[in-house]
């Protein structure tokens, strides 16, 4: 399919840290991606949007420190709905590495800390998505 | 020789001294402040020339205060050493304050998790998961108790961290608590944030209400503790303009925006009928010591001294305290980084170093694993000693502000001021704080500053050691403090026992009088005091805020 690569960028629960998704939402704007700013979502409406919007990623942005917890609820409700992997999912926040295994294990395709730079993100975006 | 020939002969020595400069290579650097002020190679008398010392430098303790709020300074007292720390539940929270204080802390500060930032209690399914991750959940008088068990609280000044969406019934909590236990709450030292600006732009507020609502609130409690003497020695309000300068706005902006924020607070008490000096006081301010060494001393040097025209000129205080500008400072977590964490340390010591040489009256210096989790007891003892070593070991407390009188730093004070005093001006134009929060205009201006910021490192224009500079394979960090999992379950039986034990039908005709209290728009202290004391949580009083005040979507732009 043509057209650029459509991202929803969320915030699971209610935490306000809000420069990590405000940055990458903008950084894969500028690259030319479509971007839906979800913003504070719970896990349901997270997938909700992700079916409607036929997103082609959903970026989870986290700093509370319940990423392991957020991240499963998402993948579990996509395993319901027979959507596991249907979706590249990415997470970031103020998560520590010995938590990014654990993230993949559960589901996410890569995990960005604190100091990630957006051109990584990008370029892991594009070799993923095939559009 | 007079001083305009004296003058003259050092501008000659200058151009002789620059032609000989030209003649070598300088690295390929901007040279320039993190705000973005050009720094000269060097600094001499004429860049200060034109200051008068008795009318713009002056003397510790008095106008214009460039030199510090107290005449004695540290040689009188040291400032406070405060750790900001919160986790999982009051009690582990209170195990850790005993841990600092036994081990030399001289104030405490509770940081909150989101759920108590945003007025929600840990019952609500919307939160289940974040109750006592970010921070210690603080909803009931109970959790106050358990909190401050065996603390001596009428010693040591206790900072709550909470904003003006849940600001009330905590400290009323709090207070009410310290009354059951017997104390006098007249001689209650401690502070609470209260910012509206942390609310709304240092994070993004979950379903709280609209900015007007939240200055009222704000106001309400200044009001209350200070201006009518309730809790006479309580700081009502510090702008906490570290959380939005965390962001990756600049020096000149976080005063400006916390200037401005005040200005909006002092403007509301005015209009309720109080004078300035009745309340400014006990206005303080939370600031960030961030990555330029000099541009923050000279950022808390020209703060002292607008404060302290502004009051004057501005307000036409007369109470000599109403002059003062008095901070807390909190190393900048956003210097840190995950990568070769125990780099940190030597990060926060610098920054450390600096609000001590900028003057600070309390500190919070952060600890090396805070890119990663909260301080694990091991990182945040080193935290403590970082300042510790300040206060015994190395001697800059000798005397009081030896910067003063650097041609380049007294420059620099000059030149941050003028740079304050213009985007104050900018942010009035925009309508002051409040409108310019409804507007967009705040988001805006954050937005931008962290999108310059992010490109700034992406481009390698700011360095960052372990992120763009000196990058290195390194082993995973292990030693991970994790926040107590059971939380969430502890506290939902919190909750439950409260709400067994309570008189919900006498609290019911207190929240409804609250209701009341919230049509009117008067001051809300009297009956949250009544309420918590009651048993009501900080859920059920931020719901009638939701419910007369209206939730309110900040207008955020990406």
């Amino acid at each position: 399919m043509a057209g650029p690569i459509r991202v929803l960028m969320s915030k699971p629960g209610i935490d306000g840290h809000w420069r990590g998704i405000v940055v990458v939402s903008r950084g894969l704007r500028d690259a030319g991606m479509e971007v839906i700013f979800g913003g504070f979502q719970t896990c349901e409406q997270i997938v909700e949007t992700a079916i409607e919007e036929d997103v082609d990623m959903i970026g989870l942005s986290i700093h509370s420190g319940a990423h392991i917890g957020y991240t499963k609820r998402v993948v579990d409700l996509l395993k319901e709905k027979g959507l596991n992997g249907h979706f590249l999912l990415l997470v970031g926040g103020a998560i520590p590495s010995k938590d990014f295994e654990v993230l993949k294990e559960i589901g996410a395709a890569n995990v960005y800390g604190p100091g990630s730079l957006i051109k990584d993100i990008v370029a892991f975006i594009k070799e993923h998505v095939k559009k | 020789m007079s001083q305009e020939e004296y003058y003259k002969k050092i501008e000659k020595k200058i151009k002789e001294w620059e032609e000989i400069y030209a003649k070598h290579k300088e690295r390929p650097e901007k040279f320039e402040t993190y705000s973005g002020i050009p720094v000269k190679p060097l600094y001499t008398p004429l860049d200060v020339k034109d200051k008068d010392y008795l009318k713009d430098i002056g003397f510790p303790g008095l106008p214009p205060f460039t030199r510090g709020v107290y005449p004695t300074m540290y040689r009188g007292r040291f400032w406070t050493i405060r750790l900001f720390s919160g986790h999982g539940t009051p009690e582990e929270t209170n195990k850790r304050w005993k841990f600092l204080y036994d081990h030399g802390e001289t104030g405490f500060s509770a940081a909150v998790d989101a759920l108590t930032f945003n007025g929600i209690d840990p019952d609500d399914p919307r939160a289940d998961l974040e109750v006592g991750t970010a921070g210690v959940p603080l909803y009931c008088i109970d959790s106050m108790f358990a909190l401050t068990d065996g603390l001596p609280i009428d010693k040591i000044s206790v900072a709550l961290v909470v904003e003006p969406f849940s600001s009330a019934p905590i400290c009323a909590m709090y207070f009410n608590m310290a009354q059951m236990k017997g104390y006098e709450i007249k001689s209650l030292m401690g502070t609470c944030q209260n910012d509206i600006c942390t609310q709304t732009i240092g994070y993004v507020p979950y379903k709280n209400v609209a900015p007007p609502h939240l200055l009222r609130l704000a106001c309400d409690l200044i009001e209350w503790c200070t201006a009518q003497k309730n809790v006479p020695k309580w700081h009502p309000i510090n702008f906490t303009t570290y959380n939005y300068r965390e962001g990756g706005i600049d020096a000149v902006q976080e005063i400006g925006f916390g200037f401005a924020n005040a200005i909006a607070h002092i403007d509301n008490l005015i209009e309720r009928g109080w004078t300035v000096d009745d309340f400014v006081n006990r206005l303080a301010f939370h600031l960030s010591a961030s990555k330029d060494f000099f541009e923050e001393i000279a950022k808390y040097r020209a703060a002292r001294r607008i404060w302290y025209k502004l009051m004057k000129d501005k307000y036409g205080a007369k109470d000599p305290r109403s002059f003062q500008f008095r901070f807390h400072i909190q190393t900048a977590g956003s210097s840190l980084t995950q990568q070769q964490p125990l780099v940190n340390v030597i990060r926060t010591a610098y920054q450390a170093l600096e609000a001590v040489l900028g003057g600070c009256q309390s500190m919070h210096t952060n600890s090396y694993d805070e890119a990663l989790c909260l301080p694990s007891e091991e990182a945040v003892l080193i935290a403590l000693r970082t300042q510790q070593v300040i206060q015994d070991e190395i001697r800059v407390c000798n005397t009081i502000d030896p910067l003063a009188g650097s041609y380049y730093v007294e420059w620099l004070t000059d030149e941050l001021e003028e740079r304050i005093w213009n985007y104050l001006g900018k942010i009035e134009s925009a309508g002051g704080v409040v409108k310019a929060l409804e507007s967009g205009w705040l988001y805006r201006e954050m937005r931008d500053a962290f999108k310059k910021r992010q490109s700034r490192i992406e481009s390698g224009e700011e360095k960052v050691i372990g992120v763009n500079r000196y990058v290195m394979e390194e082993e995973v960090f292990e030693n991970v403090f994790r926040t107590n999992p059971e939380a969430a379950k502890i506290e939902i039986e919190r909750i439950k026992k409260l709400k067994a034990r309570r008189d919900n039908r006498k609290l019911e005709e207190i929240l409804d009088k609250l209701r009341k209290v919230c049509e009117r728009e008067e001051n809300v202290l009297p009956v949250v005091m009544e309420a918590t004391r009651e048993g009501a949580t900080v859920g059920e009083i931020c719901d009638i805020y939701r419910e007369i005040f209206k939730v309110w979507e900040p207008p955020i732009v990406v």
